[in-house]
């Protein structure tokens, strides 16, 4: 527009025409986005190399070909996923937290590439940060499914392939890793892996169903540092409790609760068990602690710091029958006994394809950390 | 207005049945605070029997051979008395401040949240729990941040030399809701298994971390705060006849106005920097106090404290003993105020503030 048409006004005929050709302009422009989008996503076509899997929503996922670049957004799933493939290359994505578990354990120094992943597909809240996740071209997300429709629809409307994971019993577990073994095509390790957890199983329940006496009241900490954050009924900590012959101290609450100092002592725990999240938190936060001090477990020192492995060991993992051999040794000591040491390197040939070192299997079971608690040198070489 | 003028000056000239009733109102409500907190004491998850809690106690003045666990005396010494110190003045601290600001804005529905304390304390903590994780900053940033919004407001609000009312509950609501953004910005930012659930306790409020240095953190502000608002009580019933009638009496209303609101805003930053937000007391206890012993701040003012102390030791003891998770503090007074709140507003529409 020259100088003067500025100085001249528009004759009205003009303006109005004007304003009706940019109301019709912006109409075609928009027509033409929304038929765009209202277009079936291409890889719903068939074809030979199709991939379908049913997620735990009873969704069926189809792919147009196994999917090479995946997002895994569950915490835990990232370093299922690794271990499924036996291999980081299919892993373009996860959440911050699962980053923070791989370096501190073993698992970035076994796979280097991760320490490259992106970490910023998922903001708080498990909420996908879509672009970023564009960013990572994925042919398949995981994501919670339980934990409402607002994390998993901005996905679905991208027309992204996702499968939703539930979290919760080892039957969710075993479902994770029923989908990441179909997905990938990795069904003939998975159940290698299936059979490993069935067989821990029996292994730890008969060996805990052969020792006397009662079963110690435990508490397991998932926060600690910031509120006084306790696992009770209905989650995954209580299972493994009530597998490797605990009592879960916390029984009486549900799900993950804040309590106090007082409740507690009230529930006075023989064994403590603490989180990996608080990577600070070290046995001597208690046995400094002026109340919970006084607790059976701090007098009898048997405040124990979980292991840390491929991933932590406190949630479900693919390394979770190591935990409940570790758990039921702890629980039973001097009655239950498994060679840990040997079932840890063999647990990792067979994940990872990795031979620990003795130093790193001292690592992964805290010998350090957990060295003042009573009969931890069973567990050193 | 009209109303005020004259409870004022009938209560001024104090006439013997209401003194008498007066100090009877202080006897049955100290003995009663009394009681509470000694009831208090025996009140908790873990069951002591009330003789154990007079041996613990004792133990400290004269030596008694102890039937109690060294566990029972913890408790006792080390998470009762602390909390029950810090839920008494906290709630005094709290009612006082929202006494005094609801008489010098002349408006029943302002408590110390609406100048805009509460939101920039919980910026100061909630920050403090992002960046460094240690207690004592946290509590330190928290108080800070508290005295930054209140000087925020009173830039924002000063005008030609004055400030009137309006600017200033304006300036507070415009400041709190800034705060409130950037906590909501720190919760965004915040790591959403290690911090986040911290921040999000720490602002739902809790006296669950009571300590004798909490305690402290809390009383020396609060005292001083309240002290102030004591020696302020005369200028307040001045100030609650509105800025022209006390300019016209000679009161220096500026003056005497941010005095109140420094005051105010210590009070409620100490309280939000040990225990989180804590809404609603402030706004409710003021009420009470109000039906009970009138307008006139020379009573109100310690009335309300006492009413106070015992409202958030009463909250605070079923926020730790009715269930074996402990209830956030602000969820109960929310509950229990805001019901008692439109209860006492329906109840005192003729009398009290219903001329205002």
């Amino acid at each position: 527009m020259d100088r003067s048409d500025q100085q001249k006004p528009i004759p009205r005929s003009k303006a109005w025409l004007l304003r009706v050709a940019i109301v019709l302009g912006l109409l075609v422009i928009g027509l033409a986005i929304f038929t765009r989008h209202r277009q079936p996503p291409a890889s719903a076509e068939p074809s030979a190399r199709n991939v379908t899997i049913q997620d735990q929503a009873g969704r069926t996922v189809t792919m147009p070909a196994p999917p090479r670049r995946i997002v895994a957004i569950p915490m835990p799933a990232a370093s299922m996923l690794i271990a499924v493939d036996g291999d980081s290359r299919r892993l373009v994505g996860m959440h911050a937290q699962a980053k923070e578990a791989m370096n501190e354990g073993l698992l970035a120094q076994i796979f280097p590439s991760v320490s490259r992943i992106a970490t910023d597909v998922v903001g708080s809240g498990f909420m996908p940060n879509v672009e970023e996740l564009l960013e990572t071209r994925p042919d398949l997300v995981f994501q919670w499914g339980e934990r409402g429709d607002d994390i998993v629809a901005p996905l679905v409307k991208l027309g992204l392939p996702v499968a939703v994971l539930r979290y919760g019993s080892e039957a969710d577990v075993e479902a994770w890793l029923a989908i990441m073994g179909q997905a990938t095509g990795n069904e003939g390790r998975v159940k290698q892996m299936l059979r490993w957890r069935r067989s821990a199983q029996t292994e730890v329940a008969d060996a805990v169903r052969q020792t006397p006496g009662r079963r110690p009241r435990t508490l397991y900490f998932l926060r600690y540092l910031s509120g006084l954050q306790v696992a009770g009924s209905n989650t995954y900590n209580d299972f493994y409790i009530g597998m490797a012959g605990g009592g879960n101290a916390a029984a009486a609450i549900s799900g993950y609760k804040t309590v106090n100092a007082e409740q507690v002592l009230a529930w006075d725990p023989e064994v403590i068990l603490l989180n990996n999240f608080e990577t600070e938190l070290d046995p001597e936060d208690v046995y400094n602690h002026p109340l919970l001090s006084t607790t059976t477990a701090a007098r009898e020192r048997r405040i124990y710091k979980i292991p840390l492995g491929g991933y932590r060991w406190d949630p479900p993992s693919q390394e979770s029958p190591l935990m409940w051999q570790w758990l039921a040794m702890v629980l039973h000591p001097g009655q239950v006994s498994f060679p840990l040491r040997a079932r840890v390197a063999e647990a990792y040939r067979l994940l990872y394809n990795y031979e620990p070192s003795s130093a790193e299997i001292d690592d992964i079971l805290r010998t350090s950390v957990n060295r003042r608690a009573a009969n931890y040198g069973v567990f050193s070489r | 207005m009209n109303v005020h003028e004259v409870q004022l000056t009938g209560s001024s000239a104090k006439s013997p049945k209401r003194s008498e009733r007066l100090s009877l109102f202080w006897c049955v409500g100290l003995a009663l605070l009394a009681c509470l907190a000694t009831l208090s004491l025996t009140l908790g998850r873990l069951g002591i029997p009330v003789s154990s809690v007079v041996g613990i106690l004792l133990d400290n003045l004269v030596a008694l051979e102890p039937s109690w666990s060294e566990a029972e005396e913890r408790v006792v010494e080390l998470i009762r008395v602390p909390r029950i110190l810090l839920a008494t003045i906290a709630g005094a601290g709290l009612a006082v401040a929202g006494a005094s600001l609801q008489g010098i804005f002349r408006n029943p529905l302002v408590s110390s949240d609406i100048i805009g304390v509460s939101a920039g304390a919980a910026f100061g903590g909630a920050l403090a729990i992002l960046l460094f994780d240690n207690s004592l900053i946290t509590v330190g940033m928290a108080f800070a941040f508290g005295l930054v919004a209140i000087a925020i407001v009173s830039l924002a609000a000063r005008s030609g030399g004055r400030t009137p009312v309006l600017m200033i509950v304006l300036a507070g609501v415009v400041t709190g809701a800034f705060f409130m953004a950037l906590v909501s910005l720190i919760t965004y930012i915040a790591d959403p298994e290690d911090q986040l659930p911290a921040i999000v306790y720490w602002l739902l409020g809790s006296f669950a971390s009571a300590d004798y240095q909490k305690v402290l953190t809390v009383a020396v502000p609060t005292i001083l705060g309240a002290g102030v608002i004591y020696l302020m009580r005369y200028r307040i019933n001045i100030l609650s006849l509105g800025d022209e009638d006390a300019a016209a009496l000679g009161l220096n209303v500026e003056q005497a106005r941010w005095i109140v609101l420094v005051a105010v805003a210590l009070i409620t930053a100490s309280t939000v920097a040990v225990a989180g937000v804590i809404g609603w007391v402030g706004l409710v206890v003021p009420h009470v106090a109000r039906m009970i012993v009138g307008p006139d701040h020379r009573v109100l003012i310690p009335a309300s404290a006492l009413i106070g102390a015992g409202y958030l030791l009463l909250i605070d003891d079923l926020a730790r003993s009715v269930s074996a998770v402990e209830i956030p503090l602000g969820v109960l007074t929310a509950l229990i105020g805001a019901p008692l709140f439109v209860w006492l507003l329906r109840r005192t529409q003729a009398a009290g503030w219903g001329g205002a």
